[in-house]
Parts: C-alpha cells; sequence; structure tokens
C-alpha cells in the first residue's frame, strides 16, 4: 500500500480499539496543549489544589528527549505558573500575616505541616529554604506566605523563589530526560491499555485524595479531642486552677506579635520538655502557638 | 514530647494566641 497505512487488521475488539484510539488521541493533546497543560498543573499545585505536577513534569522531560516537546519551553511554563501562585501567596502572607498559614495548614491535605514547623523551618533557613521548598510535602505552599508575613522583600522573593522553581523543575524535567526509555515504555503500556489506562490513573488519583483526606480528618478529630478552647482556658485562670501555659512561638513570631497569655513560659518547642523539669507529670498543661 | 516525659494532660489552645486575642481576654507584652 502505498498510502502509508497497514493492511493488517487491529486484532482488538471495537470497543477496545475506540478506547485505544481515545488515549491516543489525549497523548496528541498532550502534545499539542503539552505547554499550557504544564502550565496550569504546576499553578493549581502551587495554589494549593491536590494535582501534584512532578509526574506531569516528568513524563514532558521523557518527551522533550524524544524531540516531542521544548524543555526550555516546560521549564518556562512551570517557573511563571510557579512565581504566580506562590507571589499570590507571598501578597496574601504581607497582608495577613501569620493568620493566612492557619488558613493554608486549614485546608493543606498536609496535616504534618503545622504551621509552627514550617515557622521554624523558615526561621532556620530564611529565603535559602523557598530554594528546596517545593521538594518538601506542606512547606512548599507555606513558605511563600511565611516569606510575605516576615517581612522580606519581592525582590529577594522573586529572585530565590524562581531559582527554586528552575531546581525543582530542572530535576523533574532530567529525571524524565534520564528515564525517558522507562517512561516511553510506560506510555505505551498506557496506550494498549485504552480506556482502562484512564480508568487506572484516574482510580489513582481518587485513591491519593482520599487517603490525604482520610488522614487530614482523622489528624483534625484528634485535634478537636484534645484542644482546649479560650474560653475554658479563662475560666480555669478564674478559678484559680493556674494551669501551665507554654508559649511555643518561634522567635520570629514573637517578634511579629510581642504579646503573650499573662504567666506563659516562653520557651522553644525543642527546648520544652527540659524546661519542665521542676513541674509534675499531673499538671495540665496548656501549649500554644500563632 | 511531653506525653513522652509522663505529662498526661497536655492540650493545645485552639486557635493559638490570636483565638485568646480575638475573644478579648487579656495579654501582656513580651519582655
Amino acid at each position: 500500500m502505498a498510502d502509508g497505512f497497514s493492511a493488517t487488521p487491529d486484532p482488538r475488539p471495537p470497543n477496545s480499539r475506540y478506547h485505544a484510539h481515545l488515549v491516543t488521541h489525549l497523548v496528541h493533546y498532550v502534545l499539542v496543549y503539552g505547554i499550557s497543560l504544564i502550565f496550569i498543573n504546576v499553578l493549581l499545585e502551587q495554589l494549593g489544589a491536590p494535582v501534584p505536577a512532578v509526574p506531569a513534569l516528568i513524563v514532558a522531560g521523557a518527551l522533550s528527549r524524544d524531540g516531542k516537546m521544548s524543555s526550555t519551553n516546560i521549564l518556562l511554563a512551570a517557573i511563571a505558573a510557579s512565581l504566580i501562585a506562590d507571589y499570590m501567596w507571598f501578597l496574601l502572607g504581607r497582608r495577613y500575616g501569620y493568620r493566612i498559614l492557619r488558613t493554608l495548614c486549614r485546608i493543606s491535605l498536609s496535616p504534618d505541616s503545622c504551621v509552627r514547623d514550617t515557622e521554624a523551618r523558615f526561621e532556620r533557613w530564611g529565603l535559602k529554604s523557598l530554594l528546596i521548598a517545593k521538594f518538601i510535602p506542606g512547606f512548599s505552599t507555606v513558605a511563600p506566605p511565611l516569606a510575605g508575613a516576615s517581612g522580606r522583600t519581592t525582590f529577594a522573593f522573586v529572585i530565590y523563589d524562581g531559582i527554586g522553581a528552575l531546581i525543582w523543575a530542572g530535576a523533574s524535567v532530567a529525571a524524565g530526560r534520564a528515564f525517558h526509555h522507562a517512561i516511553d515504555r510506560l506510555l505505551a503500556a498506557l496506550e494498549n491499555l485504552g480506556g482502562w489506562a484512564l480508568v487506572v490513573i484516574g482510580l489513582l488519583l481518587l485513591v491519593l485524595i482520599a487517603v490525604k483526606w482520610a488522614q487530614r480528618i482523622h489528624f483534625l478529630k484528634q485535634l478537636r479531642l484534645a484542644r482546649i478552647e479560650p474560653h475554658e482556658l479563662k475560666a480555669m485562670l478564674d478559678r484559680g486552677e493556674f494551669p501551665v501555659v507554654i508559649d511555643v512561638r518561634t522567635p520570629g513570631a514573637r517578634k511579629h506579635n510581642p504579646r503573650s497569655i499573662p504567666n506563659a513560659i516562653l520557651v522553644h518547642m525543642d527546648d520544652v520538655a527540659t524546661q519542665l523539669g521542676d513541674v509534675a507529670p499531673h499538671a495540665e498543661v496548656v501549649l500554644y502557638c500563632t | 514530647m511531653l506525653i513522652d516525659k509522663g505529662y498526661t494532660k497536655v492540650r493545645p489552645l485552639a486557635g493559638g494566641l490570636d483565638g485568646w486575642i480575638d475573644a478579648g481576654f487579656p495579654v501582656e507584652d513580651v519582655a
């Protein structure tokens, strides 16, 4: 046949052929709109949506190795999206201060990244933490508003955040280029799976989100059970019960808001156990941060 | 950490210092 089409009949049933065709179309769209998809994916992830961008960057890296996409364009799209989202968080941090961190922790799917931990990490490393922030789950979204809340300049923020985005996206694209043979095989296998590939990917994504939500709900439930409300603490103090109240905020947070609950003990969280050496183990202890 | 040290009644304050201030309760300046 001179038209280049194979005359060999496709042995798969019509329904399977239709789904394989669908995936081929999907891959085609990924190739055509790949840069826009990368931009949207990174933007959503950096805004806090549970849509991981690293797999897409790795696949894009593999496609760039095969000459199907431009690695420069992939990096530019990822850095631009990242900077836009992070700058929005930076501005919110600058406007609303440390309160924005609590909102972020509330909506975050990473309950392990609490305000105090991220504050401590940011205070230890300063703006340099932005260079590796995107590799640390939870810290990625919290670091930019923290930079804004702590009064860092826009110029310094953009420089460090841009380099951080370049390192993060560059590492993912480089990984895709390095393992492009394996990724090509994976894409081919997905294409052979036809419509089931979409089902598998969709299910994996749903399971990932469900597990994160379940962890978050469990964490919040435990926290609710264990917490003491401000009016309860006030009533205890008024009754003369005098629980041991400990301010475990970081020095930066205390500098930002130089007030504390009357008679609270100001200690760093790492030293709290040693600082309470003379307090009886059965004493009521109340901890607070920002 | 405190529970590991034997403290059995350890509770975080809901809302932190901001929650305490928002409730209108007194604060003192940090020296």
